[in-house]
């Protein structure tokens, strides 16, 4: 029953830990406004977490910067697992108009492996929904295959 | 022998099912959800299921517990194991719901203050032993906040004692329920209505939500002692916070509601008490905890101090002088 | 069992105790000045016969409530006139002689290992020893001039134990203030006694009690009651007299600041009982009620506040003795069965948890070289044996259940709301407040401690810290053994102990006839006080409940468990000590992690804030002159004295 109980779980509170990998800022804006009345995530469990250990799905927006890329590693491994990597916007996908800056060392999925990447400069509330609803999903799988 | 098999049955039913861990734990999380749903309503959205709560303590179970290598590892996976053995303790303290409490001494009233303290240390012993520098400026403002509504809780403790023993002593939560149990509420006394504010007051603060959530502030210092927690523990302390509500409010319904007692006999007098109290519970927390979270941001930890031991401790004050004069 | 421990059997046990440590005192010189083994050996044998000496009077004494009227070389009172000194040794002396005996024994075992890297110890265990057999001397002899004699040597060896460690800063500085303000102290008995001496022409105290008989003090004998009052508040460090007891606590070998938490302030509380209730038996006067009270509520909330801006770890110590000994004289100021009961307790308690306390410093001490909050931490990986030790001291001098401190602190708020609701006075009501107040701030403190030296992260330079030896830990068990004991079974405590002993306070009458012969104390008109010690007043656990309490852990644990890895997340841990794995690393906001350790001396800055302006006035007053201290002191007396004169002659 316990067993059951933490499977049925798994997908209906998913917490956040967001990672700022040197984004202009809209991505950034846009998945707060997700949390708004408006559209409002918290209906389906979404919170923000205020540190990794927190987390079930990073969310990581933006092309990794020289800068960000070891803090952005760090920060991942510190998520305890079952967990997602979710990536916003055009600039994780593929470095979007920063490719080929010296200080650019994306894309994410150099580093890690992305569950979810949500396309779009910047994406619409809704699609950022959506793709984190996925992520959900995507975890609840994740325990299961953990548990096997 | 009978007598006692039966007897450690009857005891570990108190323990197990009501009015300890299994009610205590489902009445809780309960009123998290009412708490989350309410102030989604009041903010315009649609707000979490309300069983969202126990989704969360189900899902944090099920993922991994690191210990980080700075840890302590016995007191920081103890920490939350003892925190909730207190308040199921304190619980088995508490004569609810016209239910006679299976621990109800005298001078019980000390005692749960005392316990109530003990969640709040071992968050900071937990957050102390996670060897985090976050969680060092969160179990400083823990402590602190601590301070701030200590004493006027205690003032309000006093007070209430002295209305329910006269010129007797009376420490003891059972006297205080005898002497409103002919339906003479102390909350209908105008000398205690400073009183029931002021412990309105520290209910929010005791329980630790907005605007008096400065140990746990995840803006700033990253939920302070619980940084470092994930998995089981982390769990274990957020149930702990789900308790504490419900247990404060249920404190509050004692001393001033005369512990909810409709008066009808038999089992279904005590569910329809034990609803009723819900109900009460759950109008008290949306009262002092909901609407103040949604209507004020944060306060920094010295302005909160400075709250609390003007304002709140002046309310208890006047009350206690109150009931000492009159 | 013990049906041979009689009265007449035991007759001549406190003598040798107290003759023996002064003897070994000596001896130590003599004998165990080279080698460590023979040194060893008699201050243990020394320790453990006056231990054991003294608790086989607990039977005749405690248990069946006999009075041990000694009189040396059997000098007995020629026509009435007491001319040999006495030992009488009644219930409420047997209790603080059985504090001060288990300090003694735990200190000594403490000392073998702990001072073993120290220089020149025959000359220590010589004053530990005349520090061990004075303090004994004092709280048994019945004897007024002898007292006074003992608190010379006692404070003495005290002041030449404070600067043992004088290659250390600050140890010479502490041993002057103490020897000044001590001095003063010493002179004030030594004046009041005096005073009484010309007044009642005999120095036995059973029998000052009876010529004073129950009429209205003359002038000679207000002064002298003054005077000693004062004497007696340096020696147990109420405020204002506490100021060098902060120095000496810090600077003294951690055994040392153990002794003088544990028996030597304790030694003065005993004095101040044995003066107020039964030598001028002033304790049931209203005035005399509330100035001990105002005294012992100043006391407690200014010795919480100076150890919450301390951060020093003894230093904090220090203030925190100070602080607890005002909640003792609080209680048993109050002059109710419930209030001489719960101070009694509370400062069987404070030996016991400060004693427990002092020895987690001096461990902290002896295994990283410092006390200093702002350069310790995270040491509780290195020493997790000692970090229990400590956590059991910290919950219970903060009172929390089920440790012993709550107890008494439970017993004292009680008895402080009972005297509150009969008097009808509404600053006993205070009281209480303050006194939780105070227990809150001590718990802070002790976080604060908590956070500084055992959690938080471990410094680069404490590495290679070990767990501290053997001989030093078993001193901790058993007093955290005790701690807990007391806790759990203050039922027995009380009834067995406390309620004897606050009924010899009470029972004055009995004092003076068992000394002085039956039928003195009708003669000079003197009666008992009114009240009487009363047994379960208080009825705070039910033992049964206890192991409900187990079971509910058990459970806890046992779900965790149950509900295994498999369907519960994995418990990682990191494997290997010094492997460069980022999961296991603190959480920096995803910088790598460095050493940050928010240390103890500014933990409570929100706190201080708020009372800047009253931090700024007290850690201003406590100026570190010796000049103000005295100054302090001499101030104070002034105050009893005219107090005492205003009380008497007008009421």
């Amino acid at each position: 029953m316990f067993k059951k109980m933490i499977a049925k779980s798994m997908a209906k509170s998913p917490w956040i830990y967001h990672v700022n990998t040197g984004s202009c800022n809209g991505c950034d804006i846009e998945l707060v406004a997700v949390l708004t009345p408006r559209y409002d995530a918290e209906r389906f469990g979404f919170k923000l977490a205020g540190t990794p250990r927190h987390a079930d799905i990073v969310v990581v927006s933006g092309p990794i910067t020289s800068q960000s890329k070891e803090r952005l590693i760090r920060t991942l491994e510190q998520v305890p697992e079952p967990k997602c990597v979710v990536s916003i916007g055009s600039c994780p996908r593929s470095c979007n108009v920063f490719k080929g800056s010296y200080s650019v060392e994306g894309p994410l999925e150099k580093y890690t492996h992305v569950d979810v990447s949500i396309a779009g400069c910047t994406p619409k509330p809704e699609a950022i929904i959506e793709g984190l609803y996925k992520a959900a999903e995507i975890l609840a799988e994740k325990r299961e295959a953990m548990n096997k | 022998m009978l007598d006692i098999i039966i007897n450690t049955i009857k005891n570990a039913g108190f323990v197990l099912v009501f009015p300890g861990i299994l009610f205590v734990s489902i009445a809780g999380l309960l009123l998290a959800g009412i708490d989350r749903k309410v102030l989604a309503r009041m903010q315009k959205r649609k707000g979490p299921p309300i069983l969202q709560p126990v989704y969360d303590f189900f899902k944090l179970m099920g993922k991994e517990t690191i210990i980080p290598h700075e840890a302590n590892k016995t007191a920081f996976l103890g920490a939350p194991i003892v925190g909730f053995v207190s308040l199921v303790v304190i619980m088995l303290f508490l004569p609810i719901a016209g239910f006679e409490a299976p621990f109800g001494i005298e001078g019980d009233l000390v005692i749960i203050l005392y316990l109530l303290t003990i969640p709040a240390v071992a968050l900071i012993i937990g957050g102390s032993a996670s060897g985090s520098p976050f969680a060092g400026i969160g179990i400083s403002r823990e402590m602190v906040a601590m301070m701030a509504y200590e004493l006027p809780l205690v003032i309000v403790l006093l007070s209430v004692a002295k209305v329910a023993g006269g010129d007797s002593l009376a420490f003891s939560l059972n006297t205080i329920i005898d002497a409103q149990a002919g339906g003479e509420l102390f909350i209908t006394k105008w000398q205690l209505i400073p009183a029931v504010l002021a412990m309105l007051l520290v209910i929010p603060a005791e329980v630790g939500t907005q605007p008096f959530d400065v140990a746990e502030a995840e803006t700033e210092i990253c939920e302070g002692p619980l940084v470092e927690y994930s998995g089981a523990p982390l769990a274990m302390f957020k149930l702990n916070t789900a308790i504490k509500m419900f247990i404060m409010t249920a404190l509050f319904s004692v001393l001033f509601l005369g512990g909810i007692n409709l008066g009808i006999e038999g089992w279904y007098g005590i569910v329809l008490n034990v609803v009723v109290l819900f109900a009460a519970c759950a109008v008290l927390t949306i009262l002092c905890m909901t609407l103040i979270h949604a209507i004020c941001a944060r306060l920094k930890i010295e302005h909160m101090f400075k709250f609390y031991w003007t304002v709140v401790t002046a309310l208890a004050a006047i009350s206690l002088i109150l009931v000492w004069i009159f | 069992m013990f049906d041979f421990l009689t009265i007449d059997f035991v007759r001549h046990f406190p003598v040798i105790a107290v003759m023996g440590l002064f003897l070994c005192a000596f001896l130590v010189e003599i004998f165990g000045a080279k080698n460590k083994y023979i040194r060893n050996t008699i201050v243990l044998v020394a320790a453990f016969g006056a231990f054991a000496l003294i608790t086989s009077l607990v039977k005749p004494v405690l248990f069946d409530g006999e009075i041990l009227a000694y009189w040396m070389g059997n000098w007995e009172p020629v026509s009435g006139y007491a001319i040999g000194i006495g030992y009488e040794i009644d219930a409420l002396n047997m209790f603080f002689a059985l504090l001060v005996v288990t300090t003694i024994l735990l200190a000594a075992i403490y000392s073998i290992k702990y001072m073993a890297r120290d220089h020149h110890l025959g000359h220590y265990y010589t004053l530990f020893l005349m520090l061990s057999g004075s303090v004994l001397g004092l709280v048994l002899t019945g004897d007024i001039f002898n007292m006074f004699v003992m608190i010379e040597i006692m404070t003495f060896a005290s002041v030449a134990l404070t600067a043992f460690r004088n290659n250390k800063f600050g140890s010479l500085e502490a041993a002057f203030k103490y020897l000044i303000i001590g001095s003063i102290g010493s002179s004030m008995t030594l004046a009041g006694i005096a005073l009484l001496y010309a007044q009642c022409h005999t120095l036995n105290m059973a029998q000052i009690s009876a010529v004073l008989g129950s009429g209205a003090l003359s002038p000679t004998s207000i002064c002298a009651f003054a005077l000693m009052f004062a004497g007696f508040g340096v020696k147990s460090y109420i405020v204002p007299f506490h100021a060098p007891a902060a120095d000496a606590y810090m600077t003294a070998p951690t055994s040392i600041s153990m002794v003088f938490s544990g028996m030597v302030n304790k030694a003065g509380v005993y004095g101040m009982i044995r003066l107020v209730y039964v030598i001028f038996r002033a304790m049931d006067i209203t005035p005399i009620q509330l100035f001990l009270v105002t005294f012992g509520t100043i006391t407690m909330f200014i010795g919480v506040t100076m150890a919450l801006a301390q951060h020093d770890f003894k230093r904090l110590l220090a203030f925190h003795s100070i602080s607890q000994i005002g909640y003792v004289i609080t209680a048993v100021s109050l002059c109710t069965a419930l209030g001489l009961e719960a101070g009694l307790f509370h400062a069987m308690n404070h030996t016991l948890f400060k004693g427990l306390l002092f020895l987690t410093a001096g461990a902290v001490l002896y295994a990283a070289g410092t006390t200093d909050l702002d350069k310790l931490g995270g040491l509780a990986k290195k020493m997790p044996k000692t970090a229990v030790c400590f956590l059991i001291g910290a919950f219970s001098i903060s009172g929390l259940p089920p440790f012993n401190g709550f107890a008494s602190k439970w017993m004292i708020y009680q008895a402080t709301f009972e005297k509150a609701t009969t008097t009808g006075n509404f600053a006993y009501a205070f009281v209480t407040v303050v006194a939780l107040v105070v227990s809150v701030m001590t718990l802070a403190s002790f976080i604060k401690v908590t956070q500084a030296v055992f959690f938080g992260q471990l410094p680069a330079n404490l590495r290679d810290v070990k767990e501290v030896p053997l001989l030093m830990r078993i001193p901790m068990w058993i007093m955290s053994a005790l701690c807990i004991l007391t806790g759990v079974f203050y039922n027995f405590v009380q009834q067995h102990i406390l309620v004897p002993a606050a009924n010899a306070a009470f029972g004055v009458t009995k004092y003076i006839d068992s000394m002085m012969g039956e039928g003195t104390a009708a003669a000079s008109g003197i009666s008992d006080y009114a009240v009487q010690g009363v047994e379960g007043i208080v009825s705070i656990w039910n033992p049964k409940l206890w192991l409900i309490l187990f079971a509910i852990v058990l459970i806890a644990v046992f779900i965790v468990i149950l509900t295994g890895d498999n369907t519960r997340g994995r418990v990682l841990e990191k494997s290997e000590e010094d492997s460069e794995d980022g999961k296991y690393a603190t959480f920096f906001g995803g910088e790598k992690s460095a050493h940050s350790h928010v240390s103890g001396s500014d933990l409570f800055w929100g706190f201080k804030h708020d009372f800047k302006g009253y931090f700024k006035f007290i850690q201003g007053m406590h100026s570190g002159v010796v000049n103000d201290y005295a100054l302090w002191v001499v101030v104070g007396a002034a105050l009893i004295v005219v107090f005492m004169f205003a009380t008497f002659m007008f009421i």
